[in-house]
């Protein structure tokens, strides 16, 4: 069945982010120059990647609490690699999403081997990874980031676009092109959306659920790799504060919370609207503490949307089988 | 015993041919509590051997203040997870009902039972706001509380402006340094008090009996005239007071109402806020609670943190240990499962 343009699932937050640049730069001309443009993009990057690591996890119908243990495992083990054994970035970098990719794959294991809710395997995983964090800089951020890494952080290939763009546009059409047009991405869904079907079916259920938990984890690490660029040094708190923010942006993009159903170009939007709502509020000189509130108030807000999409179609469908 | 299962009486009636009869106090022995207090003791012992410092006066007295404010988070779970939910809100709403405890006593100059009560009152509000958010939306309460819990913490900070609160009544920060017979601090006490008042309250009371049915089988309760939502609100409220009571435990002993109390949007309270009650053997799933295991749970994590750091295995791992303990503790929870299952023990 071929869905209309406003009924697509990324329809409506695009439609909200394009309103909200538009009144935002009437409002706000300095809102659309190139610096802000880059400070928006630059911080869109990081945080896709954010909710995206959250987003896979969402389309299996779990919850993922050590995405940002993860993202700063990785970030510190990056910065560290290079300061104290001296090795060459790219190397750290491969590293490092290596160890992302591992912790991943130890949280699939755990999840989908023993039975035990998503929930609490991440929360323990989460103070785990914390604590290797913690345990290796003893809170002290490693300050010897090379000069490359530095450059890459912050500067621009075109225009105003940075090139930490690059990371993001690939994975998310990487993401785009796994989960909607092969199998095995189909197969995430096929397991979100109705776990005990999609078995009958013959999916191998723990194997997905393994596979989503390590695509999780090397996202979440690639976020945190970035991050360090975007500093320029690797702090032991990076990814304390990623947990509303990634399960906020999935959901305002249109992610059922059960599962099976994700919107890679939703969660871009997801992700936009926060960063411009973050920027108003620098803007219009409004307090930042507010963040918390307006994202916590976003959150509600998509969820309530969603769910009554969710009851609309039901009784849609409903009406058209009688 | 304490443990409270909605269906206990039926399942021995339902297999009583194979399975062995087993006494109250062998059945006792099978239980989580029995496990934790072995627990308890094995690594007490070992704690004593490695440092003989571990049971001196002071150690011991430090170890009952904090474990006191360890349990009242747990206990402030668990009685939303009977329900089969979730409470991510519980350091947010702690925080928040400490800290308006805090305006109340130095802004307001109020006298220190009422300011308590405010802060008590703010909690319970704040927690009964989620109770009806999750009941009215019919969503589940993880994602609820985890916006709610990023509101309420973003409104405290903007409030307060990140500010602590000094002033705070010399009762109160008496009542967090008085010892008891030279080691018994009076907070431990309180928190055991509250622990019957909720153990009372879920064996005897029919309020807890219905809350119970209600978080074993929503439906079934529904059809047996519970009104199921009241007793999500009622769990999320009195989840909210008792998050209230650790906040003011805290303030209590450090002399100060700070926002940072719980890090970053209270998230420093989770681990210690699941980990009582799933050590104790409160099912996640709902419909089962373990009073006893609970303060068991929080004081066998309690200990161990303090004994590890006394052993001085690096304080910034300690995290990590944590961590894997929960790992553990549902591990082994599932093995224990599987065996009394597989000899048809329960």
């Amino acid at each position: 069945m071929k869905r209309e343009l406003w009924n697509q699932d990324w329809f409506g937050p695009f439609a909200v982010t394009v309103l909200a640049i538009v009144i935002v730069g009437a409002l706000k001309p300095s809102f659309l120059s190139p610096f802000n443009i880059q400070i928006l993009l630059l911080a869109i990057s990081v945080n896709a990647l954010v909710a995206f690591s959250q987003m896979v996890i969402i389309a299996i119908g779990q919850m993922n609490l050590s995405v940002g243990a993860i993202g700063g495992l990785a970030a510190i083990s990056f910065a560290g690699m290079m300061e104290v054994w001296g090795l060459p970035w790219p190397v750290a970098a491969v590293l490092s999403l290596g160890i992302g990719l591992l912790a991943g794959l130890t949280n699939g294991l755990l999840c989908a081997y023993t039975g035990i809710s998503a929930f609490v395997i991440t929360l323990a995983t989460l103070s785990v990874f914390k604590g290797f964090n913690l345990g290796i800089t003893e809170a002290q951020p490693f300050y010897d980031v090379p000069e490359m890494v530095k450059w890459l952080g912050n500067a621009t290939v075109l225009g105003p676009i940075p090139w930490l763009v690059l990371p993001f546009a690939v994975s998310a059409v990487a993401l785009w092109y796994l989960l909607f047009r092969l199998p095995l991405g189909r197969s995430v869904l096929a397991v979100g959306g109705n776990t005990h079907a999609a078995e009958l079916s013959g999916i191998s259920v723990p194997r997905i659920v393994v596979f989503a938990h390590s695509v999780s984890g090397l996202l979440a690490a690639m976020a945190g790799i970035m991050l360090v660029a975007r500093l320029q040094l690797g702090q032991p708190s990076i990814g304390d504060d990623w947990l509303i923010l990634s399960f906020a942006a999935p959901i305002i993009g249109g992610a059922v919370l059960t599962g099976g159903r994700v919107s890679v170009g939703g969660t871009c939007c997801g992700v936009a609207i926060v960063a411009i709502i973050t920027q108003v509020l620098v803007l219009f000189n409004i307090d930042p503490f507010l963040v918390q509130v307006v994202l916590g108030g976003l959150i509600l807000w998509a969820v309530g949307v969603n769910r009554i999409r969710e009851v609309r179609g039901q009784r849609k469908a409903a009406a058209a089988g009688i | 015993m304490s443990g409270i299962e909605i269906d206990s009486a039926a399942v021995p009636e339902a297999a009583p041919k194979q399975g062995r009869q087993l006494g109250p106090l062998q059945r006792f022995m099978l239980s989580n509590e029995f496990g934790l207090i072995v627990l308890i003791v094995v690594f007490a012992v070992v704690f004593w051997t490695v440092s003989p410092m571990f049971l001196s006066k002071f150690s011991l007295y430090a170890l009952g203040r904090t474990s006191a404010v360890n349990i009242m988070i747990g206990f402030s779970m668990m009685v939303v997870i009977v329900t089969g939910g979730l409470n991510l809100a519980v350091g947010a709403i702690g925080v928040c009902a400490a800290m308006a405890c805090g305006w109340l006593m130095q802004a307001a100059g109020m006298n220190w039972v009422f300011a308590t009560l405010g802060g008590l009152a703010v909690g319970g509000l704040l927690g009964a706001v989620n109770g009806v958010v999750i009941v009215r939306s019919g969503l589940h309460s993880f994602v609820i509380t985890l916006a709610t819990m990023s509101i309420m913490f973003g409104m405290m900070i903007f409030l307060t402006q990140a500010e602590s609160y000094r002033e705070i009544s010399p009762v109160f920060t008496g009542f967090g340094r008085m010892k008891l017979w030279g080691v018994v601090p009076p907070m431990l006490l309180m928190t055991i008090v509250v622990g019957v008042l909720l153990w009372v309250l879920f064996t005897f009371g029919s309020l807890g009996r219905q809350i119970l049915a209600a978080g074993a089988n929503p439906a079934a309760a529904e059809l047996s005239g519970i009104n199921v939502g009241n007793m999500v609100i009622w769990c999320h409220a009195l989840s909210g007071m008792l998050a209230g009571i650790a906040g003011f435990m805290l303030v209590s002993r450090t002399g100060a109402a700070i926002p940072s109390m719980a890090g970053q949007l209270g998230q420093d309270w989770l681990l210690p806020a699941f980990l009582a009650p799933v050590l104790g053997g409160t099912l996640l799933t709902g419909g089962r609670v373990s009073v006893l295991g609970t303060l068991l749970g929080g004081f066998l994590v309690t200990m161990l943190t303090g004994g590890l750091l006394l052993m001085q295995v690096g304080a910034f791992w300690i995290q990590t240990y944590l961590g894997l303990l929960l790992l553990l503790a549902v591990l082994l929870d599932l093995a224990r499962r599987s065996y009394l299952a597989r000899n048809k023990l329960v």
